[in-house]
């Protein structure tokens, strides 16, 4: 998921360095005195996530929690991405300085979707909805990074089929675990701290 | 309640750091070492899987790509000493937008190809003879087999010493750095008001 250092094109990272500054700059003009905290702590989150490998079969996975980020944050994912990533870069070389707006543009984006298309449905009334929904959000986040990742790469001039096959087939196991783990996460919260998700 | 949840969060990052499992970041790494007439490389990602298949490109000091291909099951790809001065730049590209970079300088590389130019001038000029020509020739071969036998570990050791692991010290430093520069956000903002 993360793109690394010379591979993309200069277009590529300049439109990616644009969009991502601009998300960024909107929404720290619009992040709350109060909301910092939560987003310092889900920043670190995301920050670990990336750095854990999950043991699956014969390879292992990553999480990414872009879908849970989104929901719990909304517009704040854009500086709590940027700034994990940011670190992940400097201290560990995963990913780059060079490529830091296009993957944060590539992981903050689907989880901004994922906030305007599931934000009402996991606060339902109804339990089983608001699961589901849950799991749609964890698995449809990581999908959609993987095809930004691959439209990436394609831009640059891979060839589309390899790289939008790859995408898919590497990412499913890891979609399927963030769907889990997201329905894990808003269980919880739903039922030890409903505040979290203001319902 | 509210710091309660908090303390939990960072009670189970704490456990998930000194659970000490594979702490490693999906990575690629290439190394590459010379060994006779021959460039070995191996890539892996750092969870120990090998990239098979990746294309592997080699540069020249002055950034012209002078071979590329492709790994094989095992990670692994060799090429010829080329005849050129000049340190080389080994470039792999595997999938997803992964890319790894191993230079050889071109004291390793000569002192490999330095050995081999020598051998058939060095002989004549001590003796003529036919037979310990190639005694010496016989000599020096056993001697780079065995070198290369007992180099074997000391190269592995160099190539996991270059994986680089991520300390849970590094982990906790990054969280640290993080929680700052929102703290910084907060001070700002909260000045705004």
């Amino acid at each position: 998921m993360h793109i690394s250092e010379g591979i993309l094109s200069a277009p590529v990272l300049v439109t990616g360095a644009g969009l991502t500054a601009t998300a960024v700059g909107y929404s720290l003009k619009k992040m709350e005195h109060k909301e910092v905290p939560k987003v310092a702590i889900l920043s670190s989150v995301f920050f670990v996530a990336s750095l854990i490998h999950v043991p699956l079969g014969p390879s292992s996975v990553h999480l990414i929690l872009n879908g849970i980020i989104g929901l719990l944050l909304g517009w704040s994912a854009f500086p709590a991405i940027l700034v994990a990533l940011a670190f992940q870069g400097v201290l560990f070389q995963i990913g780059g300085i060079t490529t830091l707006g296009v993957n944060t543009l590539n992981m903050a984006f689907p989880a901004i979707i994922c906030f305007y298309l599931f934000n009402r449905g996991v606060r339902s009334e109804n339990n089983f909805i608001a699961l589901t929904l849950a799991f749609v959000c964890g698995f449809l986040a990581v999908l959609l990074s993987g095809t930004m990742v691959a439209v990436a790469l394609v831009f640059t001039g891979e060839p589309f089929i390899q790289v939008a096959k790859l995408a898919l087939i590497a990412h499913l196991p890891v979609m399927i675990l963030e769907g889990a783990l997201t329905v894990f996460c808003i269980g919880f919260l739903r039922k030890v701290r409903p505040e979290i998700l203001e319902i | 309640m509210k710091n309660k949840l908090y303390l939990i969060l960072i009670f189970t990052f704490l456990t998930i750091i000194m659970m000490d499992v594979s702490v490693f970041a999906h990575k690629v790494n290439v190394f590459a070492y010379v060994e006779g007439e021959k460039i070995y490389t191996e890539s892996y990602f750092n969870d120990g899987k090998k990239c098979i298949d990746s294309k592997i490109e080699v540069f020249d000091n002055q950034g012209n790509k002078l071979l590329e291909g492709l790994t094989d099951k095992e990670g692994k790809f060799s090429l010829e000493v080329p005849s050129e001065d000049g340190d080389l730049k080994i470039v792999l590209t595997a999938s997803m937008g992964h890319r790894a970079e191993y230079s050889i300088s071109a004291d390793e590389l000569r002192g490999a190809v330095g050995l081999i130019k020598e051998e058939p001038e060095e002989p004549v000029s001590i003796v003529s003879s036919e037979t310990s020509l190639v005694d010496l020739k016989e000599i020096q071969s056993i001697i780079e087999d065995t070198l290369d036998e007992k180099l074997k570990p000391i190269m592995r050791e160099i190539k996991k010493s270059r994986e680089d692991k991520i300390s849970p010290a590094e982990i906790i430093g990054g969280i640290g750095y993080i929680i700052g520069i929102f703290g910084i956000i907060a001070y700002f903002l909260s000045r705004k008001r």
